[in-house]
């Protein structure tokens, strides 16, 4: 399998940052001098694993728990894998889980390649520290599967070899004659077996082996990956285990709310302090100064918005003062944008250009070399055109809306601070709570908890920065923070609306052969575009039609915007898939026909970041035959397709839909063929692909956040309707597996498709063209 | 000293402010975290439990209003000896949670579905789920999992160690 991952290019800047490299950290090899110089410089003895590329911090946490488990003979054979002698086996889980399913996948990763039973395995989620487990303990971008699916099979395959290796010696048998399985050494010449647990303290001590010694299993020899397992912490879930981050509680601890400027980015100058104060149950109740520019969005400075901090006895006591709170905010540089504005400005702008979208030319950098990303010459292509097609999308702004609002505790005492959080990006948690905390970043210590829905919003640390700030203040004592729905629905990092003002032109043939897009978007900064908001010449078919040019507005509006499932590919596929669906009827080919066309050419792109077209093409081809594509349908009821490449994954959805009277729309089923390359837990990627469908069909119909003024209007949701259960259509999703690509990941791409896929089918029945979001703004009810 | 009448035992909760929501009395003061806060305001069926057997939301009960009800949180599903009832079992047989915030909410309103109708079709789980949200959308197996539970499916093929050897 190919063993080098590439970082999508459509990942948001950040991202990059976050790995330091364009690279993934998917370096298996590692030399025996660092290796070495790594366990000597962290003090640890006994054997230990540092994988390649992870050995690159400064370690600033002893191996404490390691030490203490060892006096009770569990050994420790790496930071992931430790044995007790009755063959008990642990397997630390390095990413978070926000409920991608990753604390199960990569232990199972190990688990195969240690070659022992699953049933033998506890799943401990581990440390953050990135001297042991790297850089990369973030859960975002769909990276945690395709980043670890090597280092953790060698994790599991190097534990493995220094059990065999510590057998050998205590047996004073030829390491050639043993084998292993089910957690057993086993010796077929003589017959017998023995539990990992006889040779765990000997293989602690064995030297590590060079990863490119290693003997990786053949995928046709697994029996763990490829099968569908069930979350190992589904026990928790279903006796409501304090698993999450708003379950937090510790002896002495306080309960906090925090209020932000309604106008986003005003400053609280003063409160009705002390008619809070005489409320039953609080403890005390100050001003938070701001810290940097909070509107933009950060997951490692400290930056956070100012507010009011109300500390109390118990949540209801904060809640309830949080609602008597009156406070004077300082708006002199607060966000004044009103959506309402911006969709006139945009739309009265459609017909003119704006400016130049810049590409880097050459190797990235500071001093990359920019040019248009323009190709080709589109306005002759389009004059000389037989058919020139053009239509306006728009789509708003929507929230993560995940169901665990912002939480998290903290702790200031003795120059130190410790949180307690569900962070996505808990490493950058941790350094900017040092910041916010006035503290070496060696006295902050994070501990990741289980994730109540991230879906990108807890890539952002704002709550974890916010904590740190009020727990210095009441040093002594635990506090936990909790914000409110009203809190998160009117402070989040949004997904940016936008604006598409297309032409496309078709020649004789009814080919595509010029594609010009003017895109309307957010500036803070007054240069570049808002996190999220920013449009790329990779987008399918400009990646494909010879002559492009793509220009941009900024609207200036800094309405906060970040991260969210499948980042950029969550607007655009709309828009783009849409307009693809109208140039396909335009041409008067069937549409199935028009997107294998427009790939063109099925051999491997040119480069390694792009699109693969033949699995483009095979993933579209298998939605088309699942959905049986062409079939006779009732009058008012069609089919749809969509196809999105995004995060390295290729997905088709073929959305089977019925128009009724009044606008009902009833979504009878929807068909979605994905490639992810291998699948290793098929239980995790199918609840992945159906959630992501369902979420866009969440999004398709009702998802809408407005402005006026800066203010947000939406507050919980009984304005922001969430998909329920009753509107769930039936679902048939199949993965193509082909063994030359090693697995991406599958949280994010599953979603995107699914947007066009039904307004494409609403086309179809009804004749009908959407080119706006949400559905309900054009009379649509999802049913 | 106010009591409480949970999960078959009688519970201490001090003195408390009568207008406190039962669900922030669960959480804070007993430490029955598995009830979860999403929404305030009887929108999203987190805080679900069990009055009298009826599902009811939590956040809406101010605990003052309580006198002798019978109180089941998800803590108290379980038998005595930690036999899971068979709404739990099937969640996690069919793998439903994503994230797993919402799923006490959605096990207590199965439960609940199932106690006073053991064989639902889907438009009686529509209206008995529908109160519930779920952010990552796994009505899909939610849907599966109370067919499952209720005999009316078979459970979906998962890994067993048992028949080495299968692939599903």
């Amino acid at each position: 399998m190919n063993m080098k991952t590439t970082l999508p290019p459509e990942l948001p800047s950040f991202f990059h940052e976050l790995v330091g490299t364009n690279e993934a950290t998917n370096t298996p090899v590692s030399s025996e001098v660092s290796r070495r110089g790594f366990l000597k410089l962290s003090g640890l003895v006994g054997g230990g694993l540092v994988l390649g590329g992870f050995a690159t911090v400064t370690p600033h946490k002893a191996f404490a728990a390691e030490a203490a488990a060892a006096a009770d003979g569990v050994a420790t054979l790496s930071p992931f894998v430790q044995i007790k002698p009755d063959g008990r086996i642990t397997i630390y889980s390095k990413n978070p889980e926000c409920g991608q399913g990753i604390k199960t996948g990569l232990p199972l990763i190990i688990a195969e390649e240690l070659d022992c039973a699953w049933t033998d395995v506890d799943v401990v989620t581990a440390d953050i520290d990135a001297a042991k487990y790297g850089a990369n303990q973030f859960a975002g971008g769909s990276l945690s599967t395709p980043q670890n699916w090597m280092p953790m099979r060698q994790a599991g395959a190097t534990a493995r070899a220094m059990i065999l290796a510590a057998a050998a010696k205590q047996l004073k048998l030829p390491v050639a004659e043993l084998t292993t399985g089910d957690t057993k050494v086993m010796h077929a010449a003589s017959n017998r077996s023995w539990s990992y647990g006889e040779f765990a303290e000997l293989a602690a001590t064995m030297p590590v082996p060079a990863a490119n010694t290693l003997t990786l299993k053949d995928p046709s020899q697994f029996k763990l990956l490829g099968r569908r397992h069930t979350g190992v912490d589904n026990l928790g879930i279903v006796t409501g285990k304090p698993l999450f981050g708003a379950d937090v509680r510790m002896d002495g601890m306080v309960y906090a709310t925090f209020t932000k400027s309604p106008q986003i980015a005003g400053k609280a100058v003063s409160f009705n302090e002390a008619h809070i104060k005489s409320l039953p149950g609080i403890v005390d109740a100050f001003i938070v100064e701001p810290f940097l520019d909070a509107r933009f969005f950060s997951a490692n400075s400290g930056t956070h918005f100012g507010g009011v901090a109300i500390v109390a006895e118990n949540t209801w006591a904060a809640i309830k003062a949080k609602r008597e709170l009156e406070v004077q905010w300082d708006t002199s540089t607060a966000e004044t944008a009103t959506w309402d504005d911006l969709v006139a400005r945009a739309t009265a702008g459609a017909n003119q250009d704006g400016d130049p979208i810049m590409v880097n030319v050459g190797p990235p950098g500071p001093n990359a070399q920019r040019a248009p990303a323009d190709r080709g010459d589109a306005a002759a292509a389009l004059q000389g055109a037989a058919k020139v097609i053009d239509a306006f999308y728009e789509y708003p702004y929507i929230s993560h809306a995940q169901l665990e609002p912002e939480t998290a505790t903290a702790l200031f005492k003795d120059g130190k601070i410790e949180v307690w959080a569900p962070a996505q990006i808990p490493q950058g948690g941790e350094a900017g709570a040092a910041v916010v905390a006035g503290v070496e970043a060696t006295n902050s210590t994070l501990h990741m908890t289980r994730i109540g829905g991230g879906f990108g919003r807890k890539l952002a640390n704002d709550f974890v920065f916010e904590v740190s700030a009020i727990a210095k203040r009441m040093e002594g004592r635990p506090v936990k923070l909790q914000w409110t729905r009203e809190d998160d629905m009117t402070h989040d990092f949004y997904r940016p609306g936008g604006f598409h003002a297309f032409k496309g032109g078709l020649d004789a043939s009814g080919k595509l052969v010029a594609f010009q897009d003017h895109f309307f978007s957010h500036t803070g900064n007054g240069q570049g575009p808002m996190t999220s908001g920013d449009l790329a010449p990779n987008v399918f078919p400009m990646d494909r039609v010879e002559n492009l040019k793509l220009t941009q507005t900024l609207f200036q509006n800094g309405i906060p915007t970040g991260p969210m499932r499948a980042p950029g590919s969550n607007a655009l596929a709309f828009p783009f898939q849409s307009f693809m669906h109208e140039l396909a009827v335009a041409s008067g080919k069937d549409h199935v026909q028009f997107m294998l066309d427009t790939l063109g050419d099925e051999n491997p792109a040119e480069t390694p970041q792009g699109m693969h077209r033949g699995r483009a093409a095979n993933v579209i081809r298998g939605a088309a035959e699942l959905a049986g594509w062409g079939k006779a349908m009732p009058q008012g009821r069609a089919l749809g397709l969509s196809f999105y490449f995004c995060h390295s994954g290729y997905v088709a959805q073929v959305a089977d839909v019925e128009v009724r009277a009044n606008k009902e729309v009833k979504v009878h089923k929807v068909y979605a063929v994905a490639d992810f390359g291998f699948i290793h837990n098929l239980a995790a990627a199918e609840n992945q692909l159906e959630g992501g469908i369902l979420d866009g069909l969440s999004q398709l119909f009702n998802a809408k956040i407005t402005f006026t003024n800066g203010v947000i209007q939406q507050q919980n949701f009984h304005q922001y309707p969430l998909i329920r259960m009753t509107q769930a259509p039936a679902l048939e999703t199949k993965f193509l597996q082909p063994p030359e690509f090693s697995p991406s990941g599958a949280g994010e791409p599953s979603m995107p498709p699914l947007l066009a896929a039904v307004t494409n089918a609403i086309f179809n029945a009804t004749g009908e063209r959407i080119r706006k979001m949400p559905l309900s703004e054009l009379g649509y009810r999802l049913v | 000293m106010a009591t409480l009448q949970i999960n078959g035992q009688t519970m201490d909760i001090g003195t408390v402010d009568p207008s406190t929501p039962l669900l922030w009395v669960l959480r804070d003061t007993l430490g029955l975290v598995g009830t979860k806060y999403g929404c305030g305001i009887a929108q999203c069926g987190a805080c679900t439990v069990h009055m009298n057997g009826a599902p009811v939301r939590s956040c809406q009960i101010p605990v003052g209003n309580l006198t002798n009800e019978n109180i089941t949180t998800v803590e108290g599903l379980a038998a005595a000896d930690g036999t899971l009832n068979k709404v739990q079992q099937a969640w996690i047989a069919e793998d439903v949670a994503q994230c797993g915030y919402c799923q006490a909410g959605q096990i207590m309103a199965a439960t609940a579905l199932l106690a006073n109708n053991p064989t639902p079709n889907d438009a009686d789980i529509d209206a008995a789920m529908s109160g519930n949200l779920c952010r990552c959308a796994t009505y899909t197996r939610i849907r599966r999992a109370i067919k499952v539970a209720s005999g009316q499916q078979p459970a979906t093929a998962f890994y067993n160690a048992a028949a080495e050897g299968e692939r599903v």
